[in-house]
Order: C-alpha cells, then structure tokens, then sequence
C-alpha cells in the first residue's frame, strides 16, 4: 500500500486539541469570575505562538539567527494601523497585505543574511529592531512617535470584534491556522531544503539546494508569520507604542522557542504557551507572596525568575519541552524493557 | 567656522573617551570570543555589577577612615578586582564548563540569560534608587588650545589603550597567550597537545571579568548617575567589538573608539546644524554597523574564515 502524505503523523487528535481549544474559555468562564484577564493573557500567548511559529522556521528550522522579531512585530502592527485607520483600506484587506508587507522587509534583512552568518547576523537583526523602533518614533506624523498611537477594533466582514471574548476565537482560529501552516511547511520540499541549510550548508549545496533562495524564502515566511501576528496585535490591543517592542521581547521569543524546544513546531507552540502563562498569572501570584519579606520593583523578581528558568533549560533540558515529551513517550513505548541509556 | 572646530575637536575628544569605555567593553567580548568562539552577551552587567561592587567599597572604606581619599579608592579598586577575579571564577562554573559540548548557541543564550539574571539581582539586592558615585578625579579638568579634557576621560582612554597593549603582547609573545590562542582554533588538538584547556577558559573568564569591573568603575562616575541600566551599555559595545572583526584585539579597540566618536559628534554640532542627524543619533552606530558589514562581512580587521566541511 502507498503510504499518504499522513501516514506516519498521528493525526486523531488534532480535531480533538481544536475542539478543547475552542471549548477552553467557556470552561475558564465557568470556573472564575475574573476569567476576562485569563482570556487576556491567553490571547496574547495565542498572538506570540503565531510569531514564534515563524521564527522557529527561521532559527530552528533554518538555522539562521533572528534578534530582530520584535521590529518585525512592530512593522506589522504599524503598518496595519496605519492603512486601517489612516488609509481607510478595509480590515479584512489589511490581515492580506500586510503580512505580506512584512514578509518584504524580512526580505531586506534577508540579503545581508546572505553574506555574514552566526553572531554577526545575531547582531545585524538585533541592530534592525534598534533601527525600526527609532524609525517609529522619527515617522511621527503617520505613527503617533513615542506617544503610541490608538488602533481600532477588527471587523470582520461587518461583525465588530470587540471584547476579549471575541478576540479569543478570532486570534486563535489563526493561530490553528499558523501551527497547521508550519507543520505543512516543513513537511514540504520547502522545510527539507531549510533543514538540510540547516545541517549543512556545503552539503546541501553540492545537493543542488539554492542556498540564497531558500534563505530569503525562510525570511519572507517568518516575516509574514510576524506580519500576520503584529496585525492581530495591534487590532486586539487597541493601542501600541514602541514600548511594547523592546530589544527584550526579541530575546523573549527566543527564550520562548527554546524552552518549547528548537526545531519542532509544536514545542514552539507549546513554550511560548508556558513562558507567557508563567510571565503573567504564576509569577505574579508567587512574587505577591513574596513582597511581604523583601521589598522589590515588580519586574526585577520577575526577570530573575524567567532568566533563572531559561538558564536551566538550556543547561538541563537544550531539547526544550518538547524534548521531555518525546522522551516520556520512548520511555513509555518500551516500558518494560527501557534500557538505563535512554532516559538520561 | 572656527568655532564650528572647536566644537568638534572638542566632541571628539569626549567621543573618544567614550569609545575608549566601548573598546574596554568590546575588549571583554574579544577576549572570550578569542579562546572559546563564544559570544558574552553578560559583558555590559558584569561591567555594572563592578560598578555597583566598587561603589560600595568606596562606601564602606570611607565610613572607616571617616574622610574620602586617594587611599580609599585605590583599596576600593583592588577589593573589586579580587572580586573580579572570584566572579570570573564562577562565571566560568555555572556558564562554559556545564555547556562546554553544547553548540555555541546555547552557550549565548545562557550568557544572555546570565545577563538578565544579573541585572535582576543587582536590583534586588541594591534597591531601586540610583546611586551617586564618586569620583577619584573630582571635577578636575586640563585645558590644551580651547579644547577641554577631564581627567577622568585622560584616565579611560589611557586605560584602554595600556590594557590593550598588554593583552596584545599577551596573546602574541607568552605561552598562555598562545596556548589560548591555539584553544580557541581547535580545543581537541590543544588539550591533545598538553595545553589545561579547563585551565585556559577559566583563566580567560576571569580576564573578561577584570576588564569588565575595570570599565564600570571607570565609567560610573561619567554617568552621574548609577543604576541597572548601565547593562545596556554593553548591547552598544557590540557594533564596536564587530565594526572592527570579532577576536581582533586591536580592532576592538579601534571600533570603539570610531564608533564612540561618531556617536559622540553626530549627537553634539551636527545634530545642531542638520535636523535629521537628531533623529537618528542613538542608532547611527547601527546603521554604520550594517553597511560596514555588507561590504566587509569579517569587520576592519577581522579575517575571512576557512570553513572545514
């Protein structure tokens, strides 16, 4: 029998995760009266996953390194702003465009990256998202400069997408759409040619794989992942000022794809869902208990939590959880017979 | 006209002080990029917590003697670098030795993870009000032809420069400089060869780290005003540490100091006489960096690398 394209990914419970997906808030809201904040905070891990989706094809996938994905959010936020509200183009128009906007300044990025590699591409998109950030502030006729600028709601084909209620099951049907996008992507000719980049660059080349055009491609796609989140960002947040694209949130997004464990969709996914959760309902819950013994700035404890938990991971656990995931399941699949080896 | 030189002689010279403290900072990463490939992204906070570190010696030494002088803050700096040298120490511990077989990657990641972790804790544990340091110079200033210098800045630059030369007589003409220089090329063969590796990187850490609390100390009475966010500082040493080739002691150096003038003039009389200089200043040394790097991708002094397939 010939195998589908399918046949060796289990794929029964996909319709499962996306009915608990889309039944989720109705249990946070029989749960908890302050399940607005959760739906919140749920929101934005469902926006970042879109992103980090993107940037884990670039990095994990592709092996080039991006510190620039909060300028690249930031493009996508303002460029959609902007054509929403000052241009008057249609919402509907804007989510099309302007992901594809982006995807040309990841493009620009892209040419560089053609020549320097490691470090020094680290550095060259670190120094992108310095120069997008200033060149906000510099546009402040159209962006508001440092002041932020106000966006409005999305509307979809005449229905207002208004409260966090609405905003959930907006975000996320895009979010399913992106994970199942990536999945496709490096199932493809596509994510075979960025994973043999990845490995090798001479050997893929001697295979007859165009190293520049596929490393312009994988910019373009995270570009337009990137795009498409900071398009659902600023219309959800209703406002955004070139505070919320800090240099820190590019690192963030790394931390987020290696703790979720670098080069697999899913684990991208995942550990942008455990970063964001942590961030914003367990630390907070801990550091109120703690503010009573020593007296702190809210984000100082904050950050010492998150970069402690990254430093483990990467000391302990470089496979992220998705690694531990992958390893509980070998452990179980042989379990009576698991050799020592395996499990260390 | 002729004021619009003194102005900018004048800017140079302070933008020059200035890329000194980016060439002591870049002078960190080279060094530890030239034993182990392995980029610190913690400089700039190791920088502050010697800041932070010797202000306090400065503090407590004072409230023992009762007065502030030159004694006090030369025990002070010597507390901070025996401090520097305990930290490099365990810097290497929790950092290199557990990711030693890791891809260089991760090593970065944990240095930048290292970098949050020490700003959170300085703050943690120095609280949130910005300190007023002090300075060993006082205000005391030299004037050459209308152009004026604090000694202070004198110090920085010729600090800079003394400590880039014997690094480079270092890594060229002893053994352990070339030990290290033949780790950093292939640390099977090195260790095959007799060389401690484990020996070399701890030793390189603790460099790193000297030259790290040797900038904050000299640059925390520049900045007035002391706090956390003196870490960030050390992002802006980045372009420097390329524009000259990453593991280029000199260019180290040399980038610094081009970049520190750059910025330094382009934010003074320029800024004055173009408008759009002023709106682009604190990320010129950016955009120098990306052009410099598309027509030289191994920076000024840097030199293009054989791949081995």
């Amino acid at each position: 029998m010939i195998k589908g394209r399918y046949a060796d990914e289990n794929l029964k419970w996909i319709p499962l995760i996306i009915m608990a997906v889309f039944a989720l808030p109705f249990l946070i809201k029989s749960a908890t009266f302050s399940y607005k904040y959760y739906l919140y905070v749920i929101n934005m891990a469902g926006i970042y996953i879109i992103l980090t989706v993107g940037l884990d094809l670039l990095s994990g996938f592709t092996g080039l390194i991006s510190l620039g994905h909060a300028g690249f959010l930031a493009i996508g936020a303002y460029t959609s702003a902007i054509l929403v509200d000052q241009v008057g183009l249609p919402f509907e128009l804007s989510l099309i465009i302007t992901p594809v906007i982006v995807g040309f300044f990841g493009l620009i990025i892209g040419f560089p990256a053609l020549r320097i590699e490691g470090m020094y591409l680290a550095l060259t998109t670190m120094g992108f998202g310095f120069i997008v950030k200033r060149m906000i502030i510099a546009l402040r006729d159209w962006t508001g400069g440092s002041g932020g600028l106000q966006v409005s709601n999305a509307t979809l084909l005449g229905m207002d997408v208004k409260s966090d209620w609405d905003n959930y099951f907006f975000i996320f049907t895009f979010t399913i759409l992106a994970v199942a996008a990536g999945r496709r992507i490096i199932h493809s000719k596509l994510g075979r040619a960025f994973m043999a980049i990845r490995d090798s660059e001479h050997a893929a080349e001697a295979s007859g794989v165009n190293i520049a055009k596929y490393k312009l491609i994988a910019f373009f796609i995270s570009g337009i992942f990137a795009g498409l989140a900071g398009v659902l960002f600023a219309h959800t947040n209703n406002f955004i000022s070139t505070d919320h694209f800090d240099i820190l949130l590019s690192i963030y997004f790394y931390v987020m794809v290696l703790v979720g464990g670098m080069g697999s969709i899913y684990g991208a996914a995942l550990g942008t869902l455990f970063i964001v959760l942590m961030e914003n309902l367990f630390i907070p819950l801990f550091e109120d208990s703690l503010s009573q013994f020593i007296a702190t700035e809210a984000g100082d404890l904050q950050a010492l939590i998150f970069g402690l938990i990254m430093l483990l991971f990467i000391i302990f656990q470089p496979l992220g959880l998705y690694g531990m995931w992958l390893k509980m399941r070998i452990y179980w699949k042989v379990f009576p017979f698991n050799p020592r080896k395996r499990f260390t | 006209m002729n004021e619009l030189i003194t102005g900018l002689l004048q800017e140079s010279i302070s933008g020059i002080a200035l890329g000194s403290i980016y060439a002591l900072i870049a002078l960190g990463f080279t060094l530890i990029y030239k034993a182990s490939e392995v980029v610190n992204f913690a400089q700039g906070e190791v920088m502050m917590v010697g800041a932070y570190v010797n202000f306090f010696f400065v503090s407590y030494f004072s409230a023992m003697v009762g007065e502030i002088n030159g004694w006090v803050f030369l025990l002070a700096f010597l507390g901070s670098i025996i401090f520097a040298v305990i930290f490099g120490i365990i810097l290497d511990f929790i950092i290199n030795r557990p990711l030693k077989d890791e891809p260089v990657f991760s090593i970065v990641m944990a240095t930048i993870s290292l970098a949050i972790i020490l700003r959170a804790l300085t703050a943690l544990i120095a609280g949130p009000i910005s300190l007023v340091p002090q300075s060993p110079f006082g205000g005391r200033i030299m004037e050459v032809g209308g152009v004026v210098v604090s000694y202070l800045d004198l110090s920085i630059i010729l600090s800079a420069v003394v400590l880039m030369g014997i690094f480079f007589i270092f890594f060229n003409k002893t053994r352990w400089g070339i030990a290290m220089k033949a780790t950093s090329e292939d640390s099977e063969a090195a260790q095959l060869m007799g060389i401690p590796v484990k020996k070399v990187y701890m030793i390189v850490w603790v460099f790193a780290a000297i030259v790290g609390v040797v900038s904050g100390i000299l640059l925390a009475p520049r900045m007035s005003l002391l706090d956390t966010s003196m870490g960030f500082l050390g992002l802006k040493a980045f372009p420097a540490a390329i524009l000259g080739g990453f593991g280029s002691i000199p260019g180290a150096v040399v980038g610094g100091i081009i970049l520190g003038v750059i910025e330094t003039v382009s934010m003074g009389t320029l800024s004055f006489h173009f408008s759009w200089i002023k709106e682009i200043n604190d990320i010129i040394v950016w955009i120098v960096l990306i052009v410099v790097l598309m027509v030289r991708p191994d920076g000024l002094f840097g030199k293009a690398k054989v791949k081995r397939v």
